[in-house]
């Protein structure tokens, strides 16, 4: 099971230039979403996608710059849900600039899915878990 | 009234139900047997188990004149999809921030 995302990217472009696409809200726009995104930690900003009832998610993503670090790293957390004043999901996106080759490698983590360590424990466990709890199960029933 | 059916993510928000899916996660339970583990009342403890029930965390088998309740893969399912929607995204976002970058560099 996967508990986060992690992505690399090379671009052959110096980080500078990727860093203004990550920073500059017009830029981001162009290849993220609508967004009214300051490069100063702090700054409360949001995301505009399309809602996905399905998901339970209205299409609002809320953030806050948590860190930044001009052309290296940009930290800022990635909430959402049902309706506005309702967080469900509540993530972090971490975002590093690698020079290399002349260009920039790009690395994202997008993390926080499952809350907290006692979560992540539950996920790692759940895949051999279930099945050892219901062959359990299976086996109170047959004594019964 | 009828209780609001929560998401996956509402339902491992709250930290005793995380608790109580931990505690699941090693062996199944009687509904008795869990709520022995916390220090709130046996109401309080069948409205966690309603709500990990619902939203698929859970199954409850009655064996003999106990209930056991038995972690469940679907509720967890839910979350995963979330994050294969956006690795999914993200990948998708990337790429064409490169073909942005691309054109750029082009002009």
């Amino acid at each position: 099971m996967t508990k986060s995302i992690k992505q690399t990217f090379f671009y052959s472009h110096k980080p500078e230039a990727v860093w203004e696409y990550l920073t500059k809200p017009e830029l981001i726009a162009q290849w993220l979403m609508a967004n009214d995104f300051k490069p100063v930690v702090g700054h409360d900003f949001k995301f505009t996608a399309r809602p996905m009832p399905a998901f339970n998610f209205d299409g609002i993503i809320y953030c806050k710059v948590l860190e930044l670090v001009p052309n290296k790293k940009l930290v800022y957390s990635w909430k959402g849900g049902p309706k506005p004043g309702t967080i469900t999901l509540d993530s972090t996106v971490e975002w590093t600039l690698v020079p290399k080759d002349n260009g920039t490698e790009l690395l994202l983590e997008h993390h926080g899915f499952a809350t907290d360590d006692a979560m992540l424990q539950i996920f790692t466990v759940m895949d051999a878990g279930w099945k050892q709890n219901i062959a359990k199960v299976a086996e109170l029933l047959k004594n019964r | 009234m009828r209780q609001a059916q929560l998401d996956a993510f509402q339902v491992i928000a709250d930290p005793s139900r995380r608790h109580m899916m931990h505690l699941l996660s090693k062996d199944s339970m009687t509904i008795n047997a869990l709520a022995e583990n916390f220090n709130m009342s046996r109401p309080a403890v069948s409205k966690h188990i309603k709500i990990m029930y619902k939203a698929g965390f859970i199954s409850i088998q009655d064996i003999g004149r106990e209930r056991h309740c038995v972690l469940k893969q679907e509720g967890f399912n839910e979350v995963q999809n979330w994050i294969n929607y956006f690795d999914k995204f993200w990948e998708t976002k990337l790429k064409k921030l490169e073909n942005l970058l691309n054109e750029k560099t082009k002009k």
